[in-house]
């Protein structure tokens, strides 16, 4: 092949980047496979648990061999600490609800790649996310949305340094789930049929509460007892809490109400979670603040699509006024669900990601209680 | 990657089984299958040829037969030492003290730490750059009441070798007991119990040629111990379980032959290490050896390194054909930190540890392309913008 490199591949031990790798290798070019080391479970685990997702590594290590290819673990604790987890609590300190795998992705994982990749000798660097890239007839690289709308990742994109596309390959881009899991199956890796991961990195059991518990004092606002009100503001129970809830979440609002009820906002000042029917959820317009721009930022007025959500359907919006600054406001004429402090927004026209930014207050529908028209 | 051509700088980890040792533990698994404990000529064969092994590690170390308790290894032997005899102890009413040092294996360490939480007592004597081990620290520790000293011979990720005889003595004379992890010592610098005056010590096989999952711990007095396992009574009940004759075989073959070769082997390697050494502090004056103050063991050379990430330090080294270690190897494969060098030079020390270890497959002609390939990968990794 006339187009071989030296690629650095990011390998969590899932299906995904096996396949990734084995495509790499298969287009004929020098692998590299690596395992981010970002946590250690160790303190909360006894004999036979494993410590720092090891059977995550050991399963990459596995497919690394049969592909034979070199296989590394990187030691990425610290930054990972520093730069994911201590804002994932602070944010959950400040009533929002993050996203530290976009954290994770903008901050430490490709940047690092790219950073032990030049010492390596390496000109690519790779991972198994469903996103694309594809160059414009001027040559410039564009990330696009993956091929599969189910599975498309590219929400966790968008914080990517806008220079790193150059060198960037996502081999899966053009793939379905199925089609991933097919491959592995013809290559016989043992991560074919390996579950899905559902819950983020560092809290495997997907209990935060436990987890903020032991980074939190006991006594931080977001651990405490406060109200739980509706939008007339009238006392509807008490919670243990702001950090148990997320916008949009119905659960652990404790039943007998004449109907469903859902969390439409969290003010941590007062430490209130404030709860409506589903209709109110909808949100108008919301404040982005945290941009990073891949491609040109749109302009005021410009209507582009926004997904606000991981796996939500992007939605229709106008930018209300030019992305020049450090935020930008953004309408959303169909009203958009569920819209939630600290998630991310990723603009994108078409499938091409434009960039994105963190979600700092969401519009409202129709304006409560006064007070209540934004959360923060 | 499997055909790389590889520069083994690993042997502290583990070593290749040399022909010797496989030809004669095939022979054994072919003709000597029989259970030890059978009364029947298989049982008896394979009975005599577990004592032959007995007899030659006892031998290769000026030992008594009686004494040699065969083990499935360096860390069974050492928990077996540190947790068998606290148990003892503790069986006959009297709280166990352990007293080791801050450059032990975890195999020790761990063992010791698990003695105290369960009711006896683990003192820590520091070991400095300069001074080495702190033997008023020990004295005073022994002032105490009669203790267990398990005191490492060889370190494992500095090379440095500590004063056994010193401490054994000591030991010997506050009416304590002393155990020494000489896992990285024989073959290396002379090990002979009939002039060190421990009273137990561990060997494994797979450090000096020989097997995977054997080892031996010599005990003077095997009654000082209590099992650590159950379940029958071979190995006079201190490692039950039908014993494994091959690698009995394997282990004293391999321990023979490395006692023998040691003085010539170790003159060899310490050049070998010494020359290396040398060139890379000609390269940087920033490069520290660590230990280098204090008695070290030829075969290994632990260095630490300015300015390069240990991870990728080991990976480009690993791409140029060269398989060294960090510091003490986490299962994930990730360079963990040196508990000993962090226990000589502190937790904050700015250096990456490096340790290259020398054997069998290294030779005199290589020390200049060992050099020049560590240099070149430091480089390359130092290039690398730091975030």
């Amino acid at each position: 092949m006339t187009d071989r490199r030296r690629i650095l591949v990011a390998m969590s031990g899932g299906v995904d980047s096996s396949v990734a790798a084995a495509l790499l290798v298969e287009a004929g070019h020098e692998v590299i496979g690596v395992t981010m080391k970002t946590f250690c479970y160790d303190e909360h685990q006894g004999p036979g648990k494993t410590c720092c997702g090891l059977d995550g590594i050991m399963d990459a290590k596995a497919v690394a061999e049969v592909l034979g290819i070199p296989h590394y673990v990187f030691d990425v604790e610290e930054e990972f600490t520093r730069d994911v987890i201590d804002d994932f609590v602070a944010e959950y300190g400040r009533g929002r609800t993050p996203n530290p795998c976009v954290r994770c992705n903008s901050n430490t994982k490709f940047r690092d790649l790219l950073r032990r990749g030049k010492a390596l000798g390496c000109d690519g660097i790779a991972s198994g996310h469903y996103v694309r890239i594809r160059r414009s007839s001027g040559g410039i690289p564009h990330l696009l949305r993956g091929r599969d709308p189910a599975k498309d990742q590219s929400y966790f994109l968008w914080g990517l340094p806008p220079s790193m596309l150059e060198v960037l390959h996502f081999p899966l881009g053009e793939l379905t789930k199925p089609e991933v899991r097919d491959r592995a199956r013809s290559l016989e890796l043992k991560t074919a049929d390996k579950a899905e991961s559902q819950e983020i990195c560092f809290v495997p059991t997907g209990r935060y509460r436990d987890f903020l518990e032991k980074k939190l004092l006991p006594t931080h606002p977001a651990l405490s007892p406060g109200p739980i009100v509706d939008l007339s503001g009238t006392v509807l129970g008490h919670h243990g809490g702001y950090a148990d809830f997320t916008v949009g979440q119905r659960k652990g609002l404790g039943g007998g109400f004449p109907e469903a009820l859902y969390v439409l906002e969290i003010l941590p000042d007062t430490r209130t979670v404030v709860v409506g029917p589903l209709d109110r959820l909808s949100a108008v317009g919301a404040e982005v603040d945290g941009l990073n721009w891949l491609a040109e930022p749109p302009s005021e007025g410009e209507e582009i699509l926004v997904q606000i959500r991981y796996r939500s359907a992007p939605v229709p919006s106008i930018v209300e006024n030019a992305a020049s600054g450090s935020s930008v406001a953004i309408r959303f004429p169909t009203g958009a669900r569920a819209v939630t402090p600290g998630q991310s927004a990723v603009f994108l026209r078409g499938d091409r990601v434009l960039g994105g930014g963190r979600i700092r207050r969401s519009r409202l529908r129709e304006p409560a209680a006064g007070r209540l028209t934004t959360t923060t | 990657m499997t055909h790389r051509a590889y520069t083994y700088l690993d042997h502290a980890a583990t070593t290749p089984p040399r022909r010797e040792v496989v030809e004669a533990m095939t022979a054994c698994m072919e003709d000597d299958y029989g259970n030890p404990s059978s009364a029947h000529g298989p049982g008896r064969r394979a009975r005599r040829r577990l004592e032959e092994a007995r007899s030659g590690v006892a031998r290769a170390l000026n030992a008594e037969a009686s004494a040699v308790i065969f083990v499935r290894g360096g860390t069974e032997g050492d928990n077996l030492a540190v947790l068998g005899w606290a148990r003892r102890q503790a069986a006959a009413g009297i709280t166990p003290k352990i007293v080791t040092t801050s450059v032990e294996h975890p195999a020790v360490r761990e063992a010791a730490g698990r003695v105290a939480a369960e009711g006896g007592v683990h003192v820590v004597i520091p070991v400095d750059p300069e001074a080495g081990l702190d033997l008023d620290a020990l004295d005073a520790a022994l002032a105490e009441g009669s203790a267990l000293v398990s005191c490492m011979w060889v370190n494992n990720e500095v090379g440095i070798t500590l004063p056994v005889t010193q401490a054994a003595q000591r030991a010997r004379a506050a009416g304590s007991v002393c155990h020494t992890d000489a896992v990285q010592a024989v073959g290396k610098v002379p090990v002979l119990l009939d002039e060190v005056p421990v009273d137990l010590l561990t060997v494994t096989g797979h450090k000096i040629y020989g097997p995977r999952g054997t080892g031996a711990l010599i005990a003077r007095d095997p009654g000082d111990l209590s099992p650590i396992h159950w379940g029958g009574g071979q190995e006079r009940g201190l490692r039950p379980g039908t014993e494994d004759v091959a690698g009995a075989v394997g282990l004293a073959t391999a321990l023979t032959l490395a006692v023998a070769e040691q003085a010539l082997e170790s003159e060899r390697l310490q050049a070998i290490r010494d020359g290396v050494a040398a060139r890379l502090k000609a390269w940087d004056p920033g490069v520290r050896v660590n230990g280098e103050a204090l008695p070290r063991a030829p075969h290994i050379l632990s260095l630490g390194i300015p300015e390069a990430d240990a991870d990728t330090l080991l990976a480009t080294l690993d791409l140029a054909g060269f398989a060294a270690s960090g510091g003490s190897a986490c299962a994930s494969g990730s360079a963990g930190p040196a508990s000993s060098v962090q226990a000589l030079y502190g937790t904050s020390d700015e250096l990456t540890t490096l340790r290259l270890s020398f054997g069998r497959a290294t030779q005199a002609d290589d020390v200049e392309r060992i050099a020049q390939g560590v240099a070149a990968a430091c480089e390359r990794v130092r290039s690398l913008a730091v975030a």
